[in-house]
């Protein structure tokens, strides 16, 4: 278990060729080998190196006037964007979950930045993107519970409140189904992002055998537009969350329906 | 045999995706010409619209492969 | 869920702890533990590594607090300072421009009433003027109706002046016209009262 460090120097090496139990069996794999646990930790430390020390450099130019420091201006941007986002979608309790979005739009945005250079990327790994969903969306459920309270957040899943008989009937179906979307938030979050990204990856390899015989990296002609989906999957991926907190929370203005969705709640659970 | 159904499915998903894609930007283009005013409203829906039917696609690519057994 | 109506998340050293933890876990999971349903995923095409997938969740864990802290919070206090900065400065140069229009208006107001002040002075000396000249002109008109008068005054006397020397005159030429035609010497007190006699019956009716 100790020789993880001496593996992990060898990384770039181990995305080429499989690595042992953690190559795939598929048989449409053709080379493409997905990454360990240990080089994982490598793009991961890349990515979250590179940031800290851009933060570290943009934080010098932080003062109470106006930056002049291109690197603090760009972040400067980056927040007023998410702040932007997250108050336009969310409202204006949104601004709370700007530092949370705003440090997942910096994850997945360098994560996909490096995803152009480097034969694989932190986010061109499912189990990263999935980790990251997981969280996106634990973190939407603990904001709903606390917006709403237990019984309020599970009443949201119930859907409208209905009268009766019918409440025995159609809540619990409801129910149900809204609990497996949530968990297909996680799915579509991830797969989404691994997609895109992933996709990019197996198009350019495509097009460089394509042009192989004649020595020409078609692959390469595809930066433009992976640049394009660079940017628009790491918005789609902040924007979706921010949507999704805006579904739980959005109740905060009104605390009567809060309590409607409680009663509702109330009613229904017995037919469980 | 069977890859060339899978490579045939794939094909039909990817035109199905497209027209959906088509259609999104056609509405969102109309939508913003009508009033330019709120194309930054517009632009957030559809990236989301955009995002969902790419996952339809997305969906087909994985999960295809392992119902077909290949 | 005791923290459901706390305002603040949980503290963050709970957040680091849990995450160093799960990451250590993660790794100790992506190499012990092996899932049956993993393989058949990876088969499918859809490679999954959970104990990946718990290391990450780990270093998010530990990411967001610090990433918070270290950054982003002194990056949203500098741009909050920033703006309200750029709202008093605003203000202040608001309140400027209010005092440069107040004291625009007091100096517009007090041109106009200086303006008015002159003209009305303008007009005052114009209505002393005019005043004067009626004065002038009607003292001029006093004196020219005296003078004409004391003209008149003197033709009358010269006309009865000279009314009285024709009288005398033809009485003198009367009597020497008479005594030429009578040619008789009568005594001339008695003749010159009958001569005035006769004047005053020929005056009497003209």
């Amino acid at each position: 278990m100790g020789d993880w460090i001496t593996q992990s120097s060898q990384l770039i090496a181990s995305v080429e060729e499989p690595h042992g139990a953690e190559s795939h069996g598929g048989d449409h794999g053709d080379g493409h080998a997905w990454v360990s646990w240990e080089g994982l930790l490598v793009y991961v430390a890349i990515v979250v190196g590179t940031l800290f020390v851009l933060m570290a450099q943009a934080k010098k130019g932080l003062n109470n006037r106006f930056f002049t420091n291109k690197l603090t201006q760009l972040f400067e941007q980056v927040y007023l964007f998410i702040e932007n986002m997250c108050v336009g979608t969310i409202g204006a309790h949104g601004r709370r979950y700007v530092p949370m979005i705003m440090t997942m739009w910096m994850l997945v945005f360098s994560g996909n930045l490096l995803a152009l250079f480097f034969p694989t990327s932190p986010t061109a790994d499912l189990s990263f993107n999935l980790g990251l969903a997981l969280v996106s969306v634990a973190y939407v459920q603990y904001e709903g519970i606390r917006a709403n309270g237990l019984f309020g957040h599970l009443g949201h899943f119930a859907g409208p409140k209905l009268g009766g008989f019918l409440a025995l009937l159609i809540s619990p179906i409801i129910f149900v189904i809204e609990i497996v979307s949530e968990l297909m938030k996680n799915v579509s979050l991830s797969l989404r992002l691994f997609g895109n990204i992933d996709g990019g990856h197996r198009a350019a390899e495509a097009m460089n055998t394509l042009g192989a015989g004649i020595y020409v990296p078609f692959g390469a002609f595809l930066l433009p537009i992976k640049l394009l989906t660079v940017v628009v999957q790491a918005m789609i991926f902040c924007l979706l969350t921010a949507v999704y907190l805006s579904l739980v929370t959005h109740h905060d203005d009104d605390h009567g329906h809060g309590h409607e969705a409680e009663a509702g709640h109330a009613e229904v659970a017995p037919a469980h | 045999m069977t890859g060339h159904i899978f490579g045939l499915g794939i094909g039909l998903a990817a035109l199905g995706v497209g027209i959906g894609l088509g259609m999104i930007g056609n509405g969102a283009m109309q939508g913003m010409s009508r009033q330019p005013e709120a194309i930054g409203k517009i632009q957030v829906a559809m990236l989301i619209a955009l995002a969902f039917v790419e996952l339809v696609f997305l969906l087909t690519v994985f999960i295809v492969p392992g119902s077909l057994k290949i | 869920m005791s923290n459901a109506k706390q305002s603040s998340g949980p503290p963050a050293i709970v957040g680091i702890i849990v995450g160093a933890v799960l990451m250590f876990g993660g790794f100790w999971f992506s190499k012990n533990v092996k899932l049956e349903f993993i393989k058949t995923l990876e088969a499918q095409g859809i490679p999954l590594d959970p104990g990946k997938t718990i290391s990450i969740i780990g270093v998010l864990l530990i990411l967001f607090p610090v990433i918070k802290f270290f950054f982003i919070a002194p990056l949203a206090e500098a741009i909050q300072n920033r703006t309200t900065e750029l709202e008093r400065t605003f203000g202040e140069a608001e309140n400027l421009r209010a005092e440069m229009t107040q004291m625009k208006q007091d100096y517009e107001r007090r041109l106009v009433q200086t303006e008015a002040d002159a003209r009305e002075q303008i007009q005052g000396q114009i209505k002393e003027a005019q005043s004067l000249r009626q004065q002038m002109m009607a003292e001029a008109g006093v004196k020219a109706e005296e003078l004409k008068a004391s003209a008149a005054r003197e033709i009358e006397a010269q006309k009865q002046q000279a009314i009285a020397e024709l009288r005398h005159y033809v009485v003198e030429l009367a009597l020497q016209a008479t005594e030429k035609l009578v040619e008789a010497n009568v005594d001339e007190e008695r003749n010159r009262k009958l001569v005035a006699d006769f004047l005053e019956t020929v005056e009497a009716p003209r």
